[in-house]
């Protein structure tokens, strides 16, 4: 009799652990993809100051400036999914690199102290993106093997827990790209 | 990249006196030793025929000169070995790079030490020397020779055993990172015990501040543990080029290196079996590769800012 509330007792504990590995790990792809928008918001608050600076120097890039805002001002609309988020922000990532390739031909905004700034900025906050983004695929992938692996597809069934997709990795992230061709690109 | 250095006409000279100074101490050291084996040798013969005052009277003689003669040299060799690194070693460093210094009396702090989290366990014994700072580009650097220990205890029936045991002996690096960051990454070897700390942390319960970073370098993955306070400026820093260059640097390393980031500091731990940066004694100065070893772990740690790409500063750490 024992015997067997001990172990009635031990699968509870070892249930409720699996449980609750489920709920936090589900919370941390959560946390994850929150961690990506702060930094998202922190790269969009940068385009207005960016298309300011810009736009008094770079007389013949009306069309790629306006096109940024606009980009910018959809990523920043009340009912944009996640998904669209991240696919707006790879538009507007495409499109400001155009921009710094451009400026080779603005003797004067190469040499602008807030332009630099502001290029610095935005090659940073690259970076912390990209950080982001590896660190949601690493919580997608824990919480993905939970769902899937034994025993914790039984739980994961009951709760409706699905596997979710990773981000896709963006070309340049994929390369072993040091700081230094980000700039130059 | 081996460094290429330049003995000057001057530190030639020095060298030279410097080896009439080693001269005599390799023979006031022989002859010392000489006199105290010689001495006690004779002390058990003259016992065996003359008895125990004889023997010891006899055997006084010739150890207490012995003694005098070797602690007499002791302060020689001191002064010879401070010179040696002050002279020889600060001028050779100073042929490389005019902004590289070397200051044999000072190191890193127990507290830097211990504040740089390389290392989790408690220090009982702290020695540090050999201290040399630079600067490279906009990448100001720092490395010393440390040798930090605990202690362990056993009962015996004489009383009390205390064991001694390495925590680190060897280089600690020192650079200003290229990227600013608040929290703590700690990048350690993997072993069986961190390896189960690892997973304990990961499935179970998480102890302390900071927690398993899963990374997505197999290579690195099978040589590191990482710890951190915050999982996205763990990536942040360890970008994948980043990995692969510290993957790099580790195989270029006797054994595995530590390596923290803290306070938009880099630091690495270099375990060595050498002592570098120190005069030999019963070796001449007088030979070309004199000063190699000391140069080539100085090539090391200058490679390491170039390696780790650490002077492209384009974020707002400039």
């Amino acid at each position: 009799m024992i015997i067997v509330a001990v172990i009635a007792i031990l699968v509870l504990i070892i249930g409720i652990g699996i449980y609750n590995s489920l709920i936090s790990k589900k919370n941390q792809v959560a946390n994850a993809f929150s961690a990506i928008d702060v930094m998202l918001k922190k790269r969009f608050d940068l385009i207005p100051n960016l298309v300011e600076t810009v736009k008094q120097y770079m007389q013949y890039e009306g069309d790629t400036l306006t096109k940024i805002t606009e980009l910018r001002g959809k990523a920043m609309g009340s009912n944009v999914s996640e998904s669209d988020k991240l696919a707006l922000d790879q538009q507007i990532g495409s499109a400001v690199k155009g921009l710094m390739v451009s400026v080779e031909n603005y003797p004067d905004l190469k040499a602008n102290t807030n332009f630099l700034n502001l290029q610095s900025t935005w090659t940073e906050s690259e970076e912390q993106i990209a950080a982001a983004r590896r660190n949601y695929n690493s919580s997608v992938t824990t919480y993905n093997n939970a769902v899937m692996m034994f025993p914790g597809n039984m739980f994961a069934g009951m709760l409706g827990y699905q596997p979710m997709p990773v981000l896709e990795t963006a070309a340049e992230e994929r390369k072993n790209v040091s700081a230094k061709e980000l700039f130059n690109n | 990249m081996a460094v290429n250095f330049v003995i000057s006409p001057a530190v030639q000279s020095v060298l030279d006196e410097l080896e009439i100074q080693r001269k005599k101490i390799v023979s006031t050291n022989y002859k010392g030793w000489g006199l105290i084996l010689g001495g006690i040798l004779l002390a058990f013969l003259v016992t065996n025929f003359g008895g125990l005052i004889a023997g010891l009277l006899v055997g006084a003689a010739a150890v207490i000169p012995g003694g005098v003669m070797l602690y007499k040299i002791s302060d020689d060799t001191a002064q010879y070995k401070s010179r040696f690194k002050r002279e020889v070693v600060g001028a050779a460093l100073s042929s490389v790079d005019q902004c590289l210094t070397l200051d044999p009396s000072n190191g890193i702090s127990e507290s830097e030490f211990t504040s740089s989290q390389l290392f989790t366990t408690g220090i009982d014994r702290y020695h540090t020397e050999d201290l040399v700072c630079g600067k490279i580009d906009k990448t100001s650097f720092y490395f010393a020779e440390v040798h930090a220990e605990y202690k362990t205890e056993t009962r015996t029936k004489n009383g009390t055993q205390t064991t001694w045991h390495d925590i680190l002996k060897g280089i600690v690096f020192v650079a200003d990172f290229n990227k600013n960051f608040n929290g703590v990454t700690v990048v350690r070897p993997k072993d069986f015990g961190s390896s189960i700390g690892a997973w304990f942390s990961k499935n179970i319960f998480s102890v302390g501040d900071k927690n398993v970073v899963e990374l997505e370098n197999d290579g690195f993955n099978k040589n590191f543990v990482t710890y951190s306070t915050d999982q996205v400026e763990a990536r942040y820093v360890l970008t994948p080029a980043m990995m692969e260059r510290i993957n790099d640097l580790n195989q270029r390393s006797a054994y595995t290196v530590s390596l923290s980031f803290i306070n938009s500091s880099m630091y690495i731990a270099f375990p060595l079996d050498k002592n570098y940066f120190e005069a030999p004694v019963y070796k001449t100065l007088l030979r070309p590769d004199l000063l190699d070893d000391d140069m080539s772990v100085l090539g090391f740690m200058y490679d390491i800012v170039h390696e780790l790409d650490l002077n492209t500063r384009i974020w707002t750490k400039q």
